[in-house]
């Protein structure tokens, strides 16, 4: 394993090309359904209806034959701040009542409520980043530009400009892998010259110092970056007519309809239980 | 008008605006006019306002004064630029940068869907345009995930998929392959022959020498404007920053020895079909090989055997880069890297100072084994020094001299850092006190791949590991840099460069090793390699014109030696066999 690979660590946006019934939804069905279930996941309150929602979106990774490991990748990076937060969570939750308290020293102490707390907490990230890493892997970006300008279409009739709206996601998604490379490069360039790239392990400043020389470099080239990007769309006359063609037709099913009835069926159940 | 011409420039001058500064002057007074299926070529040093030229052409700049007339639209009307646009194609030089959707196809069609067209239609032209660049089977993928000959496939594609008029090319051979260079070319030709007007920017001047009409800038200045005989005839190319090209060089300097070789040889092609009637006159003596083929004994100080490696493994996007490579170098050497884009130089490069580290096979640099967990990028680089691939975008001090003394800075090293800053400066040309307080963003190209030279050469390496050194120089600033590596040679310094340069290989390294689909497929003395001509077209290369030559010569009967790779070894061999001084 090398130090240097960047790339390998951005999930978002990885689409893994394949042939399942959720790859071939209707990039409108596809966003609506994630949409509704990335609000559930975020509203509901029980654990067990949290539980329930993480087994229908490990059913769907395996329905789309997404690797687990995959998908788990999205986890690493937030994880030591969610670890943090369920601490908090576990020490800081005051008890509902006196029965409550499991475990107390001096002015510390972990209350029923608490773990299930912190448990929750655990559950829903762990949901909700797997069921993005899931849209993502199934929905190539420009299924989801498709599939955001045909949903987002209407609105340009009140005057809001959503073909450029999704054109920003477009560039964001596109600059994302370029970013990644780009420190990937900067890091070896000062690697070669001397500049400390072991791995640290542990210690947050330690890692923020070994980060921040990245910085000002990245910055500026993709400020340049951004700028011969702008020229290039530019030069391939983009603006010069609106509404914009798409080389793809979206085809909405039967398959399709009955895809986001199911999924909201589906998050009713875990909304109530 | 006239009904003929795609393209009017009326006496432009432009300069660069600065924010709360005086603007910088670009270019002066050009007039200019492009014919219908024209193929022009733009000349002239780095910095002389080629690139500001071509993008005035297609109103991504607007000219200060004078006006430019595309199909007789002004570009400075703003209701002509969507119609302007759609004219005119554009391939900008550094690839990635111009690739805007997320997969390859999206990509092509972004031009089309921009002009608004059905869907039926764009779906036909991307379908199209796929087949012409070869891109078929990477239809989906994502554009950051191909290779870098790939991506200027797809930058092409791009252009050519709104079916422009007039292609605009800004130096899109700097980064690519010989083949990379030669799909490129033939596509410009075809393009020719559907009617589309071409302008290529490049620092290759065999190129220049294919096109109908070359223009020379110097310092925003039109100097000359003709057919490539005329510009290649004219006097001072050197104050340009141009040269002849290749071809007419070499047919130059044989001439005096090959009276039957007629003048004026361009390309290479031309060059090889006269040389195969060219027959030894009676009586020529044989000679003794030039170069001695026994290497000379040198401690080995690179050993790469066996090198297997595989980007982001473990992942859905693993992609093998080496496969089975195996590396000598011994102290001393000048050994050259060469294989098409993609066949894993830059890995291997990057395996020599310890940034990756070797999945599969041994990996030894002097005293140290990469195989090793604790040897890493840390312990090496002050033995090896990696030069990237256009190292100046990674640039991350104000100062040149403080970028330069970066390296020492980190690695704390002994002695005076101001003296050593000194000494790597001088040693790549670069004046002490001049330099050492200028913004490094000011620098011109060759200026600033100097700086990047001395910024590894202040930790004093021994080994010097260099990625594509010369790509995107001008002719002198690129003989300039050749100049200091084969001196560095000299002193002793073990260097491995990778380069699409044939000639630079065959004028720095006395070793070469050939790279094909992750392997090294071929390894000896750079003469050796050279005359592998078959073996280096099947890797998507090509010897250089002297070693090409040279087969053809000893093949009619010249009683050449073999190992021939450069001009001055041609000749002097060539003087040997007619009976004068070696």
């Amino acid at each position: 394993m090398t130090d240097f690979e960047f790339l390998s660590k951005i999930n978002i946006g990885q689409y893994l090309p394949g042939t399942s019934p959720l790859h071939r939804l209707d990039p409108r069905a596809k966003i609506i359904i994630f949409t509704v279930f990335i609000l559930v996941l975020t509203f509901t309150r029980s654990l067990q209806g949290l539980v329930l929602g993480l087994v229908i979106i490990l059913a769907g990774l395996l329905l789309a034959r997404i690797p687990l490991r995959f998908a788990l990748r999205g986890l690493a990076a937030p994880l030591p701040f969610l670890i943090f937060l369920a601490l908090l969570q576990l020490f800081l939750t005051p008890a509902a009542n006196p029965a409550d308290v499991l475990w107390q020293w001096r002015f510390l102490q972990i209350t029923g409520s608490g773990v299930m707390a912190a448990v929750t907490l655990l559950v829903r990230f762990t949901a909700l980043i797997l069921t993005i890493g899931l849209a993502t892997s199934i929905t190539s970006s420009s299924d989801l530009l498709v599939g955001m300008n045909a949903l987002l279409r209407p609105l340009t009739r009140i005057g809001l400009p959503a073909e450029d709206a999704v054109m920003m996601v477009q560039v964001a998604l596109r600059f994302l892998p370029l970013l990644a490379v780009t420190a990937e490069r900067t890091a070896k360039a000062q690697a070669s010259r001397g500049a400390d790239w072991s791995p640290v392990k542990g210690n947050l400043v330690q890692q923020v110092k070994r980060i921040a020389p990245l910085i000002v470099p990245l910055f500026i080239s993709s400020l340049n970056k951004a700028e011969r990007m702008a020229l290039a769309m530019d030069a391939r006359a983009y603006g010069s007519h609106r509404p914009r063609g798409s080389m793809r037709e979206l085809l909405f099913t039967w398959k399709d309809a009955a895809a986001i009835f199911l999924a909201l069926l589906l998050s009713a159940v875990v909304s109530i239980v | 008008m006239n009904p003929q011409a795609i393209l009017q420039i009326e006496n432009v001058s432009f300069s660069h605006p600065v924010p709360n500064g005086t603007p910088v002057p670009a270019l002066h007074g050009i007039s200019l006019t492009l014919r219908e299926d024209e193929f022009t070529v733009l000349l002239g040093a780095n910095g002389s306002g080629k690139s500001t030229l071509l993008r005035l052409m297609n109103a991504l700049l607007l000219p200060d004064s004078g006006k430019v007339l595309v199909n007789g639209l002004d570009t400075r009307e703003p209701q002509n630029l969507g119609k302007i646009r759609s004219l005119i194609g554009m391939v900008f030089q550094s690839p990635e940068e111009q690739i805007i959707a997320t997969s390859v196809e999206e990509d092509i069609a972004f031009g089309p869907e921009n002009l608004g067209l059905p869907s039926p239609e764009i779906r036909r032209r991307v379908e199209g345009v796929l087949h012409i660049v070869g891109l078929e089977s990477e239809r989906s993928r994502p554009p950051h995930l191909l290779s870098a000959g790939q991506m200027q496939r797809l930058a092409l594609a791009g252009a050519l998929a709104m079916q422009p008029r007039l292609m605009l090319f800004d130096e899109p051979t700097t980064m690519i392959d010989p083949a990379g260079r030669r799909m490129l070319m033939e596509q410009i030709h075809a393009l020719k022959s559907r009617g589309v007007t071409v302008v290529l920017i490049t620092h290759h001047m065999d190129e220049a020498a294919q096109a109908d009409r070359v223009i020379v800038l110097r310092g925003g200045r039109l100097e000359l404007d003709g057919t490539p005989r005329q510009i290649f005839t004219s006097a001072g190319l050197d104050k340009y920053g141009l040269e002849l090209p290749p071809a007419e060089v070499f047919e130059k300097a044989l001439r005096p020895l090959i009276p039957g070789l007629p003048p004026h040889i361009y390309t290479l092609e031309m060059m090889l079909e006269e040389l195969r009637g060219i027959h030894p006159p009676p009586g020529v003596k044989t000679v003794a090989p030039h170069r001695s083929e026994i290497p000379i004994q040198s401690e080995t100080i690179i050993r790469v055997e066996g090198l297997g490696f595989t980007y982001m493994k473990d992942t859905p996007m693993a992609h093998r880069a080496l496969e089975n490579t195996s590396l000598q170098v011994g102290q001393g050497e000048a050994h050259g890297l060469i294989g098409a884009t993609g066949s894993g130089k830059t890995t291997l490069l990057q395996h020599l100072n310890g940034l990756l580290k070797p999945q599969e096979g041994i990996v030894r640099v002097g005293a140290f084994d990469l195989n090793d967990p604790g040897i890493g990028v840390r312990q090496l680089c002050s033995l090896a020094g990696l030069i990237f691939q256009n190292p100046e975008v990674q640039f991350f001090e104000q100062y040149v001299g403080d970028e330069i003394a970066y390296g020492a800075k980190q690695l704390k090293l002994a002695g005076n850092l101001r003296e050593r800053v000194r000494e790597a400066m001088d040693s790549v040309g670069l004046d002490f006190e001049t330099y050492k307080d200028r913004f490094t963003w000011t620098l011109s190209g060759g200026e600033k791949r100097r700086v990047a030279l001395a910024s590894i050469l202040s930790l004093d390496p021994e080994i010097l590991l260099l990625d594509e050194p010369t790509a995107g120089l001008d002719p002198l600033t690129r003989r300039a840099i050749i100049r200091h590596l084969q001196d560095l040679h000299g002193r002793g310094k073990t260097l491995v460069l990778s380069s699409h340069r044939m000639g630079d290989i065959a004028r720095v390294t006395d070793h070469t090793t050939v790279m094909q689909n992750g392997t090294s497929i071929l390894a000896g003395t750079t003469g050796k390699v050279f005359s592998r001509g078959e073996t280096l077209l099947a890797a998507g290369l090509e010897p250089p014109l002297s070693a090409q030559a040279a087969v053809i010569l000893r093949t009619n009967g010249w009683p050449l030696p073999e190992g021939i790779t450069c001009q001055e070894e041609l000749i002097s061999a060539l003087r040997a066999c007619l009976g004068g001084k070696p």
